[in-house]
C-alpha cells in the first residue's frame, strides 16, 4: 500500500515561563491512503499537537527537537511557508477540535468555502465553486439555500455538518478531526461520525480521527494509535488493539468508557491524571498510575517495538489476557512487586 | 433594518432636544449677557428700549421664552447675533459648520486609517521591533500638550522649512482679486470630495464585488476612479478655480497633519488590542489551516472582525477633536465653528454661542447615528432589533 503520512520520531516540546513542556516525544506511525486512524488518550496527552504538527501550524513557542513528518514523500519541515501554505486544505484538511468556532462571524458560510475553493484552485470560477458548495451541503446534509447565512444563523449540529464539509472542499488526501464532535450531543455525535465514515470511505480519503473516548474511535478507525504523556504507548489494527490490548493503558482506557464490544461492563475510571510535561515521570511515563509498573518500569523507557505485524508497543510489562478475561479483575497480574503502594489503589 | 434606523432616529432627536435645552438654561443661567447691556444703554431711549424687549421676547415669562426659543430653533432661526449685528446666526453658522466639519472628518478619517493600519500590522507582529516602535510614538503623540505639538509643527512646516502656510483658511494676497469667495470655492470643493468619494465607493463596490477579482476588474476599477477624479479636477480647471481649491487645500494639511498625529494612536492602539484577541480566535487558526495567504488571514480574518469596536472609536475620536476644536482652530487661525464659539463666548453673544453649541451637539449626534448604523452593516450579528444575535 501507498504511505501517505508518516511520522519519524516526531519530539516536539512547548517553551513556557516554567520551562519546556514535553508535548510529543519520539512519536512514530505511517498511514496509508485511504486509512483511518484513530488516536486516542486522555485529555492532555498532545493529540492536538501531533494534529497540529502534521499541519505544520504549531504556536510560536512550539519547537521540533527532532524528527521528520513526510507527507506524500515531502518532509513537511524542510518546505517553504508558501509551500506549505498551498499543501494545507488541498492535501491536508482539519476539523477542528472547537468545531463551533472556527467558522468566522462576518462572512457567511457559504463563502468561506468558497474562499477555499478559489484559493487553492485559482482556474475554478467562483460560480463553479458555489455549485460545489452546493453539492457538499447536499452530502453533509445542509440544506443548500442556507450557504448565503451567517454562522450565527445556524444550529450547532450545522455549524459541525459545515465545518465537514468545509474540509472536503478541496478533496483533500487526509482529514484530521480533532475531537470533531465532543461539542454536541451523543446521538447527534454518532451520526455525523458515521455520516464522515461512509463519505470519507466513498471517496477513499485518509482520515485521523483524534478523541479521549474510545468507543468514538473504536467505531471509525482501521488502526488505532494509544497516546499517554506525549507518547505512543501502543498502536496497531483496531480489532487487533481492542480485542488484545496490550498495553496496560490501553486496557484501563478501554475500561473507563462503555464497551466497543457491546458487552456490558462496569466503567472503572483510571485514578490520577495525566502527568504535567514539564517534568514527565522517568522511565515509563504512565508508571504512577500503572497497575502493572515494576522497577524496570520507573526506571527504563519502555523500548517501542513491533509485537505482531502492524502491531506496535512500549511496554514492559504487556498484558497477556484475551480480551473478555481482560474485563475480569481476576485475571490482572498482580501489581509489580507491591510494596511501592504505586497505582495499587485502582480504585476498583 | 428599517425599524432599526428609525428606533435610532428617534433616540437621536430625543437626544437632540435635551440637549437644546441644556444648552438653552445653561447660557442663560450664565451672568452678564449683552441684552442687559443693551437694555440698559442710557443712550437708546425708553420707547425704544421697550420695543427692544418686546423684539427680543424678553417681556415673556421665562417658560414662554423657553417655547418659542424651542420653536424657533427647529424653524432654523437662531436670532441674530449681537457681536456681529445685523447677521442672522443661522448665517454665520452655516458659514462656518463646512469648515469645521471637513476639516474634522478629513483628520479622523486620516487618524482613523493611519491607526487602524498601524494597529494591524503592529498586532500581527506582536512582540517585534516594529511593535514597540510605533506604541511608545504613538504614545509620544497621544499624551503630548497639543497646543505645544500645534506649534512645534508650524514651526518645522511652515515657519522654517516654509512648506505650508502658517495658518489661516485662506492666503489673503491670493484672493484679493478672485473672481469668487471662499465660501463658494470650498462649497464646490464639498461637492467635488463628495461626489469623487461616493463614486469611488460605488466603484468599488460593484467591480470589486467577489472574493477574488480579476486582474480585469481591478484594472477598470482603477482605470474608472482616476477618471472620475480627473472629471471632477477638469471642471473645477474650467471654472478656474483649481489655483484656489489648492490654496484652501493647502491651508488644510497643517491642522490635519498635526490632529492626525496627535489622534492616530488611540485607534491603533485600541486596534492593535482587539486584535490581539482576535488572532486567539479559532476561526483565525482555521483560516491558517484552510491555507489562505497570510495577509488574507490577516486582513479578512483577524482585522475584519477586530474592526468593529474599533468603529465605535472613530466616533469618539471625532468628538473628542471636536471638543478639542476650539484649540486647533484657534492655534491654526481656522475660521470654524470652534472659533465661533470661542469669539463668541468672550464677548457674550449668547446667541450666536448657543447656535454654535447647539450644532456641535447636533454634529456628534449625527457621528453617533451613522456609527450605529455603520457597526449593524459591519456586524451580521447585529439584529437590527438592536440586540446581538449571538
Ligand atoms: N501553546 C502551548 N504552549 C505550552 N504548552 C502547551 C501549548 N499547547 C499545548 N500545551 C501543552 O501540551 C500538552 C499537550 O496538549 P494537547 O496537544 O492539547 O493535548 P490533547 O489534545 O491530547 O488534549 C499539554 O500538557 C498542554 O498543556
Ligand atoms: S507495565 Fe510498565 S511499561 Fe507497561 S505501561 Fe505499565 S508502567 Fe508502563
Ligand atoms: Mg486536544
Amino acid at each position: 500500500m501507498d504511505t501517505l503520512l508518516r511520522l519519524e520520531d516526531l519530539t516536539m516540546h512547548y517553551k513556557t515561563k516554567a520551562g519546556w513542556v514535553q508535548a510529543i516525544d519520539n512519536v512514530s506511525f505511517s498511514l496509508h491512503r485511504g486509512q483511518s486512524l484513530g488516536l486516542v488518550g486522555e485529555s492532555g496527552c498532545g493529540k492536538t499537537s501531533v494534529a497540529m504538527s502534521i499541519m505544520r501550524l504549531l504556536p510560536y513557542n512550539a519547537k521540533l527537537v527532532k524528527g521528520r513528518v513526510l507527507f506524500g514523500g515531502h518532509d513537511l519541515y524542510t518546505l517553504s511557508d508558501e509551500e506549505v501554505r498551498q499543501l494545507r486544505w488541498k492535501e491536508v484538511a482539519m476539523i477542528f477540535q472547537a468545531a463551533m468556532n472556527s467558522l468566522n462571524p462576518v462572512y457567511s458560510v457559504g463563502n468561506q468555502i468558497v474562499e477555499a475553493i478559489v484559493t487553492h484552485e485559482p482556474e475554478t470560477g467562483e460560480d463553479e465553486a458555489r455549485e460545489r458548495v452546493k453539492s457538499l451541503f447536499e452530502l453533509v446534509g445542509i440544506p443548500k439555500e442556507r450557504m448565503d447565512h451567517y454562522p450565527h444563523e445556524y444550529s450547532g449540529g450545522m455549524k459541525q455538518r459545515a465545518v465537514i464539509a468545509m474540509a472536503l472542499a478541496c478533496n483533500p488526501s487526509l482529514i484530521i478531526a480533532d475531537e470533531p464532535t465532543t461539542a454536541l450531543d451523543v446521538i447527534v455525535q454518532d451520526k455525523i461520525l458515521r455520516e464522515i465514515e461512509e463519505i470519507r470511505r466513498t471517496i477513499n480519503m485518509s482520515m485521523i480521527y483524534i478523541s479521549h473516548d474510545v468507543s468514538v474511535i473504536a467505531e471509525v478507525s482501521d488502526i488505532v494509535g494509544v497516546m499517554y504523556a506525549g507518547r505512543l504507548l501502543e498502536l496497531g489494527p483496531a480489532d487487533d488493539v481492542f480485542k488484545r490490548p496490550k498495553n496496560p493503558y490501553t486496557y484501563s482506557l478501554m475500561n473507563a468508557y462503555p464497551s466497543i464490544l457491546g458487552e456490558k461492563h462496569d466503567l472503572v475510571t483510571i485514578p490520577g491524571e495525566p502527568p504535567n510535561l514539564l517534568d514527565p515521570p522517568t522511565g515509563c511515563r504512565f508508571h504512577p498510575r500503572c497497575d502493572w509498573a515494576t522497577k524496570e518500569c520507573r526506571e527504563v523507557e519502555p523500548a517501542w517495538r513491533e509485537i505482531t505485524k502492524g502491531h506496535y508497543l512500549a511496554c514492559h510489562n504487556p498484558v497477556r489476557t484475551e480480551h473478555g478475561t481482560a474485563h475480569n479483575k481476576t485475571a490482572r497480574r498482580a501489581p509489580g512487586k507491591g510494596g511501592d503502594g504505586i497505582g495499587t489503589s485502582g480504585g476498583n | 433594518m428599517r425599524r432599526y434606523v428609525f428606533g435610532r432616529l428617534g433616540q437621536v432627536i430625543l437626544t437632540l432636544l435635551i440637549y437644546v435645552t441644556l444648552v438653552y438654561f445653561l447660557l442663560q443661567a450664565m451672568p452678564g449677557d449683552i441684552t442687559m447691556m443693551y437694555l440698559s444703554n442710557p443712550k437708546i431711549p425708553q420707547a425704544a428700549r421697550e420695543e427692544l424687549k418686546k423684539q427680543l421676547g424678553l417681556d415673556q415669562s421665562l417658560f414662554m421664552q423657553y417655547v418659542s426659543y424651542m420653536k424657533n430653533f427647529f424653524r432654523g432661526e437662531l436670532g441674530v447675533s449681537f457681536s456681529q449685528y445685523p447677521k442672522p446666526v443661522w448665517d454665520i453658522l452655516m458659514e462656518k459648520l463646512p469648515r469645521t466639519f471637513v476639516l474634522f472628518l478629513t483628520a479622523n478619517v486620516f487618524s482613523f486609517y493611519v491607526g487602524f493600519v498601524m494597529g494591524k500590522v503592529i498586532a500581527w507582529r506582536r512582540g517585534k521591533v516594529i511593535d514597540y516602535a510605533a506604541t511608545v510614538v504613538g504614545i509620544t503623540f497621544w499624551t503630548a500638550f497639543y497646543p505645544l505639538l500645534a506649534l512645534v509643527v508650524i514651526w518645522i512646516f511652515a515657519y522654517n522649512l516654509k512648506w505650508l502656510p502658517l495658518n489661516q483658511f485662506i492666503d489673503p494676497r491670493l484672493w484679493s482679486a478672485a473672481p469668487f469667495t471662499a465660501n463658494q470655492v470650498f462649497g464646490n470643493m464639498v461637492y467635488g470630495a463628495a461626489i469623487i468619494g461616493i463614486g469611488i465607493f460605488f466603484i468599488f463596490y460593484y467591480l470589486l464585488r467577489g472574493l477574488k477579482p480579476s486582474r480585469r476588474s481591478r484594472a477598470q476599477a482603477w482605470a474608472l476612479a482616476c477618471a472620475l477624479i480627473a472629471a471632477v479636477l477638469f471642471v473645477a480647471a474650467r471654472k478656474g478655480m483649481l489655483i484656489y481649491i489648492w490654496d484652501i487645500t493647502r491651508h488644510m494639511i497643517l491642522p490635519v497633519f498635526t490632529l492626525t498625529l496627535i489622534n492616530f494612536a488611540g485607534t491603533m492602539l485600541l486596534m492593535r488590542d482587539s486584535m490581539l484577541e482576535t488572532v486567539q480566535e479559532d476561526y483565525v487558526m482555521a483560516a491558517r489551516a484552510k491555507g489562505l495567504p497570510d495577509k488574507v488571514v490577516r486582513d479578512r480574518y483577524a482585522a475584519r472582525t477586530a474592526l468593529l469596536p474599533t468603529v465605535t472609536s472613530l466616533v469618539l475620536s471625532l468628538a473628542s477633536s471636536m471638543s478639542g476644536g476650539m484649540v486647533t482652530e484657534t492655534m491654526f487661525s481656522w475660521p470654524g465653528l470652534g472659533q465661533t464659539l470661542f469669539a463668541a463666548a468672550l464677548s457674550n453673544d449668547y446667541p450666536l454661542a448657543t447656535g454654535a453649541l447647539a450644532f456641535t451637539g447636533i454634529f456628534l449626534l449625527i457621528a453617533h447615528f451613522i456609527a450605529d448604523i455603520l457597526y449593524a452593516v459591519l456586524d451580521p450579528r447585529i439584529t437590527y432589533t438592536g440586540q446581538s444575535g449571538v
